[in-house]
């Protein structure tokens, strides 16, 4: 008696689930601002797909074997690709200005790393430096 | 012979109206202070870093060790042949199952990080008791569901008595390893101790029958099933058993400590204080939970009353709550002696009882295990046939 | 014909009074354990053990310089709720119930060889690194707190609020359980000292040693072949190692 109306229900639901999937990897802008140096450490549609990734890897590593080089380190990424504004401000991690979240608030894929790490530079560090020992 | 109980299902009408209503108002509450918590964090409630664990433990534990003892019901019939309870088999699975899935629904609800569930099912540290805990309770549900599934398949009845040996076996293992949270804990006094495993064996067989009886209460009234004489003797006869169970093992656990000079420091806290775990525990505990429930399902006075055994089996899960709540939240409670033979003092609490005041919010958790436990009960009356038409003498004997 | 003459002309008196004096001063430098750093790729070895001295001989009660130290290293705010803040090192003060003779030390992770801590963490995220830190993986910690009533030290707190401009050294998070790491990122990165060492030693007190426990030529092995020291809750076979000295 009730089958017509759990059917109706589960397409609803269905329907309502799924919907928001239109949005692929290609549609969203980077808005990419590396302030200083040219390039990332790796080629941007390998790190668009993977640097998740390298990042877990990375936090692998770090915790467990105290293994901390720069490449793929947390720290380092936001060292370069978090830049303040012309007020000397950085922008919030909430807030899609931020590199990280101008892409996650988009596709609603939530982070949970700066529950924990810091969002943004505390350090002057050179830039070039680590970059150039890829 | 032929078995002649039926069974049935319930009619979606205003007599259970009721139940989905206090579902729907605890589940609300508990959503709500879910969503508090995760976005505000524990610091709103009144656990801290020495009471790590509090009310919505409580609630959890309370909730998981019932869930296994009121499966006992279905195993008494299954494996130890008495046919008597053969029709409340079903129930008593479909109450486990609530039960069970409440009890963790609350502890995954109070984790610092509850979007790390996965996490915690894929990855584990074997030596933890918590992980095989967590094989352990799943386990459960999916063998409580397949013993359903015998019981309810004519043609499977047959398997009946061998999925409920290893359920049964199941149970014992997993309230063991509940027990052992606690009992293999080195660092507080109060635990550490091998005791607490059969103890919560135990309590588990006596609040599960606690509940079932208001099951069964509820059940009777609401939906007319004729329920003879006999189910009441034995239910009764039960409880007495497993309200001595518990007695039994209380005592030795504290009169093996009150024995260890090593051990005078927790009890006397505990036992002659005067503190609030001191009154929790001789009236809540033993007065409340232990010497009036046995005294009313022992007396001749009450021999034929339902309403004597409903108010035992209430008084029980109330003293049940306050065993709990003293077992977990006195052993946080008790300063550690980190340097035995000093007094100790510092900015973290070290020497000091620990104040527990507990939330609104943490209730409101442990009111959403119950709300689930009851709607699960609930979906399971309404859409399959556990409710046993009659449970009169005659057909009982068959 | 031997004989020493004391030239006593400028060069030469300047020549020792800077050696004597570089002689004085060394002990000093040295004791912070300054060895060969591991270079950032290499992993954590158990060839060495890091462990911690505590000399209470050397703590007085109103002194708690390591606590601050530890405090403003890993960023951990004081919210005015003690007992829920975070304490990762505290001061402890002690009075002998039978003496009546007090004592003043600090208490942090005991970093034991045995961890009840890691045996009982349902996802292994509370683990033992190779060298002997004992530390919590915050990506997989699941804030059961489990660990928390497993700890015999009371070593671990839990974060109970948001917090935010946590230090890129140090994160640390709303939900998760913590606890000293004997400073690993200063560790990995080479300063083989802690902040709380450092900071005793700055104030005077040097009541603090850390270093290589399985390293026979450093400064803590040989002080405690000297000296001697205990393991607190010994009868618990942790074989911790933090241990103390004066008590």
């Amino acid at each position: 008696m009730y089958k017509k109306l759990y059917i109706k229900i589960l397409l609803t639901f269905l329907l309502v689930f799924f919907s928001g999937t239109s949005i692929t990897h290609e549609n969203i802008s980077h808005n990419i601002d590396i302030a200083s140096g040219d390039k990332c450490v790796e080629p941007t549609d390998i790190m668009r797909a993977q640097h998740h990734i390298f990042l877990n890897k990375q936090s692998h590593d770090t915790v467990v074997d105290g293994i901390r080089t720069k490449k793929y380190s947390l720290n380092n990424c936001i060292n370069c690709h978090i830049q303040p504004s012309a007020d000397g401000t950085y922008p919030s991690v909430k807030s899609e200005e931020h590199f990280c979240s101008g892409c996650h608030i988009k596709a609603a894929a939530q982070v949970e790393c700066f529950d924990c790490h810091a969002s943004k530079p505390f350090n002057n560090v050179k830039i070039e430096e680590e970059i150039s020992k890829k | 012979m032929k078995n002649l109980i039926r069974y049935k299902s319930i009619e979606l009408d205003r007599k259970v109206f009721y139940p989905i209503s206090i579902v729907f108002i605890l589940l609300s509450m508990c959503f709500y202070a879910f969503v508090t918590l995760e976005h505000e964090g524990h610091w709103l409630t009144g656990m801290n870093n020495q009471i790590v664990w509090g009310i919505p433990h409580v609630f959890a534990i309370f909730l998981i060790v019932a869930a296994s003892g009121i499966l006992n019901i279905a195993s008494i019939s299954s494996v130890f042949g008495v046919s008597i309870y053969k029709p409340l088999s079903r129930l008593s699975g479909l109450l486990a199952i609530g039960l069970l899935v409440g009890g963790l629904m609350v502890l995954v609800l109070d984790l610092g990080r509850p979007d790390r569930l996965i996490v915690a099912m894929t990855t584990f540290n074997f030596k933890s008791i918590f992980a095989w805990n967590i094989f352990l309770y799943t386990g459960f549900l999916f063998i409580v569901v397949i013993y359903l599934w015998m019981m309810f398949e004519g043609r499977y009845n047959k398997f009946v008595q061998q999925v409920g040996m290893f359920a049964y076996a199941w149970r014992i293992i997993l309230t063991t390893g509940t027990g052992s949270i606690f009992g293999f804990l080195v660092a507080k006094e109060a635990y550490d101790s091998a005791i607490l495993a059969p103890l919560f064996i135990a309590m588990s067989l006596l609040f599960g029958t606690a509940i079932f009886i208001q099951a069964i209460y509820y059940i009777k009234t609401t939906f007319d099933v004729n329920t003879e004489e006999i189910i009441f003797k034995r239910l009764k006869k039960l409880m007495l058993y497993f309200i001595l169970a518990v007695f039994y093992f209380t005592i030795l656990y504290h009169l093996t400590n009150l024995y260890a000079t090593t051990h005078h420091d927790y009890e006397f806290f505990l036992l002659f204080e005067g503190n609030i775990y001191t009154y929790l525990f001789w009236i809540g505990q033993i007065l409340i939970g232990t010497l009036l429930p046995l005294y009313l399902v022992s007396s001749k006075k009450f021999y034929n009353c339902w309403n004597t055994l409903l108010l035992s089996s209430l008084l029980v899960i109330i003293g049940g709550f306050v065993q709990l709540y003293v077992i977990i939240i006195s052993g946080q409670a008790f300063p550690l002696d980190i340097f035995p033979g000093y007094i100790e003092s510092s900015s973290f609490g070290d020497g000091e009882v620990a104040k527990y005041i507990p939330s609104i919010y943490e209730f409101m958790l442990g009111f959403g295990g119950i709300a689930i436990a009851l709607a699960i009960f609930v979906l399971g009356i309404l859409s399959l046939e556990f409710i046993p038409d009659s449970l009169d003498d005659e057909r009982l004997q068959s | 014909m031997k004989k020493y003459e004391i030239k006593l002309d400028r060069r030469n008196f300047l020549k020792n009074s800077v050696s004597v004096g570089l002689v004085t001063i060394a002990p000093g430098v040295f004791l912070q354990e300054i060895a060969h750093g591991r270079s950032l790729d290499e992993p954590a070895s158990d060839k060495i053990r890091w462990g911690m001295l505590i000399d209470t001989n050397q703590c007085t009660e109103d002194c708690d310089a390591c606590v601050t130290a530890c405090n403003e290293e890993h960023g951990i705010e004081d919210f005015g709720r003690p007992t829920t803040d975070t304490q990762w090192i505290r001061k402890l003060n002690l009075t002998n119930e039978f003496t009546g003779k007090k004592y003043s030390l600090p208490i942090m992770c005991q970093h034991c060889e045995n961890p009840p801590c890691v045996d009982v963490c349902p996802t292994g995220a509370s683990f033992k690194r190779a060298d002997g830190i004992v530390l919590v993986n915050k990506h997989t910690c699941i804030g059961c707190r489990y660990c928390m009533m497993s700890c015999p030290y009371k070593a671990r707190s839990f974060v109970h609020e948001n917090l935010e401009n946590q230090l890129p050294h140090a994160p640390r998070g709303k939900g998760c359980v913590e606890s000293c790491n004997l400073c690993v990122h200063k560790i990995d990165n080479g300063e083989n000292n802690t902040a709380c060492a450092e900071a005793c030693v700055k104030d005077g007190h040097q009541a603090i040693l850390f270093g290589d426990l399985n390293d026979p030529k450093s400064e803590i092995s040989k002080q405690l072949s000297e000296f001697g020291a205990k393991e607190i809750r010994s009868d618990l076979g942790l074989n911790t190692a933090v241990r103390y000295r004066g008590i």
